[in-house]
């Protein structure tokens, strides 16, 4: 059993703070769910703890166990056992993918996996997640579709298994098939050595892959907590009812002005 | 395996082969070969040393040839492709650890000849280097791509020139950089075409990656066209590697100098794919697979 635990969490993005303290703990086992409106700190408290040079740390710890994350290298963190699938993975010319998941694979392992280890390992992955068998020879992220991204971030953590796993908007930009198989994916990942921490906007993914502790995250503090139920509530009546808890809902800063004569569209993000 | 050693005593052939005639100062291949030939280059300490290699007509040859040069040391080259020759070369530049070695090579491609070179530069070396590429007959062709790795406070020098001299003529090269660790590349990049020499084609392109401050990374792309009736194209662009690559290859477990050796492969990649041919790819990619290692 492994415990990753964040504490009074402070994060900034050059002045500006996002995070003003953030406590979470997730045991492995547990399946997390992080909603909130857009802007409020939710893919920054999943890259705060992945390590991305961008936030800066001001007050607060995470420990993986005994272990310090924030004096860790993003690297370090990585191979500890945290993934991030990320919302924009990274296109990188040159370096196929199937180099560049060897050499993923390889960094976390004494002895280097034979190519045909990798291989077999691969094509079992690729073929679970049905995804294009051309995949392995393509430069890594290159030129994939929106969806295709994601499912190469869902194969990374397959093929990484990692013990704690945060995924950012994992199922934007996917249909419903190729969101059925990734839940599918998530799912098969589920153990008692296994935590997820999933960010999104939708209930569809959460009605597939069933989070155990459901949080919402308004302007960088978690304002409440609860299980499944809060999901069905969010999907059916947005954010506004927390208002009543006393939260206090930024107002939208720039209102679209609705021009005469032109159709009033919604405006979709 | 056909096996050519050159050092300053001379030019000594594996095993004699009615294809190849030794002259001199000249490895002349007279009949179209096969398999690749390899040529190792050796030159010790203010030794100077020239070399020719001819090409006979309509004769098609794949060559690796590795130069291991040193301190002080010059290595003039003259290579002739003659008419409707093709030629696939692979230059591997293995010098190490050395000061002021200079290498200066003309290649003259005539009629209806061509000529795709790839140079792999990615040893720790000062070193200046020129390749200068002459079209002499109509319909020549030359397409060089260059591999280049400046790092630990070493400087590089190269001049890539493509002159055209005839018509129909095409020049096409290709020169990437990575440039870390303080070091210095500077790659000036000529493509001139001179009156006269119409249906000519002349491109270029130079991109020079840098991994961290202190290094000095300059890309000199010149079009001297004096015809109408040409095409020509540059582009030269320096730039600072991309530090949402790095974190996302480290977030996958990848330590910074694993990292930053992939998007090296990556970056330099490219100028394996101007080899057409799959046991000098496969050389190159190996060898790029090391560089900056």
């Amino acid at each position: 059993m492994s415990k990753l635990k964040i504490k009074n969490l402070h994060v900034n993005v050059g002045d500006k703070e996002i995070l003003k303290g953030i406590d979470l703990e997730i045991h492995s086992g547990e399946i997390h769910a992080i909603m909130g409106p857009n802007g409020n700190g939710k893919s920054t408290l999943l890259s705060a703890i992945m390590g991305h040079p961008k936030y800066s740390i001001t007050e607060g710890s995470i420990t993986l166990d005994d272990q310090d994350v924030l004096s860790m290298s993003v690297d370090e963190r990585s191979r500890a056992g945290i993934f991030l699938g990320m919302q924009y993975p990274q296109e990188i010319p040159g370096v196929t993918n199937s180099d560049f998941l060897k050499s993923a694979l390889n960094a976390r392992l004494e002895k280097p996996l034979s190519v045909f280890q990798f291989i077999k390992k691969l094509d079992k992955n690729i073929e679970e997640l049905q995804m294009n068998e051309n995949l392995a020879h393509r430069y890594l992220n290159e030129g994939f579709s929106g969806g295709e991204k994601k499912r190469n971030e869902i194969l990374q953590m397959k093929l990484l298994q990692p013990q704690f796993a945060l995924l950012d908007e994992i199922d934007s930009g996917l249909d419903v098939d190729a969101l059925r198989i990734v839940a599918e994916a998530i799912n098969s990942m589920r153990s008692d050595d296994f935590s997820c921490v999933m960010v999104s906007h939708y209930e569809r993914l959460f009605e597939l892959v069933q989070p155990t502790h459901v949080h919402v995250l308004i302007q960088g503090k978690i304002v409440t907590t609860g299980g499944y139920d809060l999901i069905e509530k969010i999907d059916q009546e947005g954010y506004d009812w927390l208002k009543e808890l006393g939260v206090v809902l930024e107002e939208e800063q720039d209102q679209q002005p609705i021009i005469l004569g032109s159709c009033a569209r919604k405006v979709v993000e | 395996m056909i096996k050519i050693t050159v050092d300053s005593s001379g030019i000594v052939l594996s095993q004699s082969d009615e294809r190849i005639n030794i002259l001199d100062q000249t490895i002349q291949f007279v009949q179209s070969i096969e398999e690749t030939v390899y040529v190792d280059v050796q030159l010790k300490e203010h030794e100077s040393l020239k070399l020719s290699y001819v090409f006979e007509s309509n004769t098609t040859c794949r060559l690796v040839e590795r130069k291991t040069l040193n301190t002080q040391s010059v290595f003039h080259k003259d290579i002739t492709v003659l008419d409707g020759a093709h030629i696939k070369m692979f230059l591997e530049n293995l010098t190490k650890q050395s000061e002021n070695v200079e290498c200066i090579e003309n290649v003259s491609i005539k009629k209806d000849a061509s000529m795709s070179v790839g140079y792999a530069e990615l040893e720790e070396a000062n070193y200046k280097g020129e390749y200068l590429y002459t079209l002499d007959g109509e319909g020549a062709s030359a397409k060089v791509r260059m591999a280049a790795l400046s790092n630990n406070d070493m400087r590089k020098n190269y001049k890539v020139s493509i002159e055209h001299c005839a018509k129909y003529t095409s020049g096409q090269m290709d020169n990437y950089g990575v440039v870390k660790n303080n070091g210095k590349l500077y790659i000036d990049g000529i493509g001139t075409i001179q009156r006269g020499y119409s249906g000519s084609s002349s491109h270029q392109t130079n991109k020079i990656i840098v991994f961290d401050e202190g290094c000095i990374a300059q890309a000199n792309p010149y079009l001297f066209i004096d015809e109408y009736d040409v095409k020509a194209s540059h582009a030269a662009a320096v730039g600072r590697m991309d530090d949402e690559h790095l974190y996302y290859l480290q977030s996958r477990g990848l330590t910074k100098h694993q990292s930053m050796q992939l998007i090296t492969y990556g970056y330099l990649m490219p100028v394996v794919e101007v080899v057409e041919d799959e046991d000098l790819k496969q050389h190159f990619e190996d060898v790029l697979l090391k560089a900056g290692a």
